[in-house]
């Protein structure tokens, strides 16, 4: 019976410590996962949040470098460099990208909101993962100019950095992967869905003018087709019929594909904070609303791939018909999409 | 009675600690190591960057500067059809002709067995975007320049030199195959079969030399002319078919146990 006892007492120990790494959890409690809250009026995000789920700590890291120059060759151009919050994350009245060394980009920084819900990023869908998209801006040379292999010894250097890649992933790593995850577990948690028209969509007591409310409608019937949906957008890319500019000579979509069909085809933008995210259009040619309503009803230029949308039956464009009336009802509606909430949010300040 | 509790005691952590695992692979106390060596051909000649001088089947001269490919996703198949998949995050490595080392790629940690095939992938899987760790082969496939910065999207294979057209004149080639966004998906799997069996022991160290011919990458299952088109850059007409062609160009020439 001793003897009986003895053996048992050693199974059970045997049983215990044979646990694999697999089942045995490790509760990490100083980093607590963070709530990543889906409006009642969005979607289902499009990243899978469960891969890459943000902590306390991956936020903090990733808001770090997000406004950290030593992710550019120059140690100033951060990523907030170009995505500045007041202005919903967009590159206030400039209308291409600034590089390091005075460089200038081609394109418009686009702003940064509700980015776990996009399919693809940047105007030509070139990344097709929020994890890959911050590859472009970090290694092009107009704009950070740098290499995430001079990013990872950099930071390997900064003992904050050290502690920070450690209290935020299991593996403790300063390597690529987590750099890339921490910069989408900052921006994943970037929503923004507390402007008037989400308090009048989730029915939360607020009320349309009856100059909003002129202006929803035309925008309904006028502009929805692709700036659908509550997040207005349907991420298509499409050819709105700017004329070309030949000192860029922006094939759009075609970069991507090598498609003739999808030659200056740009994804359709969000209007989420468009009062905001000014100037406008893929290479911020347009400076105010008025605009580029004034484009649309007066000035599409005519392509092999211009968007059916805007042509008449007999094949003549048409643009979007609007008068200068309906124009001012439709920016009215526009500003309604205005979320002071998100670009006051202290979590995603700078200081 | 002793001897008994022993005995006993023996079998139980025998049992309790068999791994759930049913994929080949649950003795984790007996694993060897694999090499596999890639070598470089046109035809049954080992390529001379820049001074060998070769034809293709569109009577097209030509001579190799770059050569770079990415292997990705490595799987290792028993005769009963059981794989043992290589850990994916470390499963992706840039065979580069100019530098030595890169062609031995050192697979470690595999479980004894004896394996009849192999698979590998040739690229970037993005159906599998992002849960394989690849994110950590940037610095690797930046450095080699594999890496469409503008698109965040990895060239799967380089392969530049200069060619004469029969009676023209030498122009450069230059052809960069990755997949396109998410319209075109150019990453292709290459299954082979081994010409002996591997077979991984208790610390063993096996060798399975890879032949790829890359004269098949102009003529295979599609023929492709340089003077019709030498500079292939997200061409998606071009691109898959050199893609299909460079899946055809590889065979195992011995295995070495």
């Amino acid at each position: 019976m001793k003897y009986l006892a003895y053996i048992l007492l050693i199974v059970v120990g045997v049983a215990c410590s044979c646990s694999s790494d697999k089942e045995a959890y490790v509760p990490i409690s100083e980093n607590k996962e963070l709530e990543f809250i889906v409006p009642s009026n969005f979607p289902e995000p499009t990243y899978n949040v469960k891969m890459n789920p943000p902590t306390e700590k991956g936020f903090e890291l990733g808001k770090k470098l997000f406004y950290d120059g030593r992710l550019a060759s120059d140690g100033v151009v951060s990523c907030g460099f170009c995505h500045i919050q007041d202005f919903a994350f967009t590159h206030h009245t400039h209308i291409v990208s600034h590089g390091v060394d005075g460089a200038l980009g081609t394109r418009n920084a686009q702003p940064l909101h509700n980015l776990a819900f996009m399919k693809e990023f940047t105007w030509d869908g070139a990344a097709i993962h929020l994890d890959l998209q911050p590859i472009i801006p970090i290694t092009a040379e107009v704009e950070m100019n740098e290499t995430f292999g001079s990013i990872i010894k950099k930071l390997e250097e900064r003992p904050e950095y050290v502690e920070m890649f450690a209290e935020a992933f299991e593996d403790k790593k300063i390597n690529s992967d987590n750099i890339l995850k921490s910069l989408s577990q900052f921006m994943i948690m970037m929503i923004s869905s507390n402007s008037k028209y989400d308090k009048i969509e989730r029915n939360e007591g607020s009320v349309f003018t009856a100059d909003e409310t002129a202006g929803f409608e035309l925008f309904k019937s006028k502009c929805a087709s692709c700036h659908s949906g509550t997040l207005f957008t349907d991420q298509s890319y499409r050819n709105n019929g700017l004329p070309v500019d030949t000192l860029y000579n922006d094939i759009g979509r075609k970069r991507v594909t090598g498609l003739a069909s999808d030659i200056y085809k740009f994804k359709v933008p969000t209007l989420r904070n468009i009062e905001l995210s000014f100037p406008y259009m893929h290479d911020g040619r347009l400076k105010t609303l008025k605009d580029v309503l004034d484009h649309y009803s007066d000035g599409v230029t005519d392509s092999e791939t211009l968007d059916p949308l805007f042509r008449n039956d007999d094949n003549t464009i048409s643009g979007i018909p609007l008068t200068e009336e309906e124009k001012q009802y439709i920016i009215t509606f526009l500003k309604t999409l205005t979320d002071d909430n998100f670009v006051n949010d202290s979590r995603f300040s700078e200081f | 009675m002793k001897k008994l509790s022993t005995l006993i005691l023996i079998f139980l952590t025998i049992i309790s600690c068999k791994d759930d695992d049913n994929t080949v692979g649950t003795d984790t106390d007996t694993i060897g190591t694999v090499n596999f060596e890639f070598k470089n051909n046109v035809g049954n000649d080992l390529i001379d960057l820049n001074t060998g001088s070769y034809t293709n089947q569109s009577n097209e001269t030509y001579t190799i500067s770059e050569l770079k490919y990415i292997v990705s996703n490595i799987v290792l198949i028993k005769d009963n059809g059981d794989e043992f998949t290589y850990p994916v995050a470390d499963s992706y490595f840039l065979i580069n002709e100019e530098v030595a080392e890169s062609k031995k790629v050192n697979l470690v940690d595999i479980p004894s067995g004896t394996f009849t095939k192999i698979k590998f992938g040739i690229g970037v899987d993005q159906s599998k975007y992002p849960l394989n760790g690849v994110n950590n082969f940037i610095p690797t496939a930046e450095e080699s320049e594999m890496l469409w910065s503008w698109s965040a999207g990895y060239k799967f294979i380089k392969f530049e030199g200069a060619f004469t057209p029969s009676g023209g004149t030498m122009a450069d080639f230059i052809l960069h195959i990755g997949s396109h966004g998410t319209t075109l998906d150019n990453y292709k799997e290459v299954l082979l079969d081994l010409p002996g069996e591997l077979t991984i022991g208790d610390g063993t160290t096996s060798n399975v030399a890879i032949t790829a011919d890359v004269a098949k990458i102009f003529d295979s299952t599609n023929t492709h002319s340089l003077e019709v088109k030498s500079d292939i850059q997200v061409d998606p007409e071009n691109a898959p078919k050199l893609a299909e062609n460079v899946s055809t160009m590889f065979s195992v020439a011995t295995v070495s146990n």
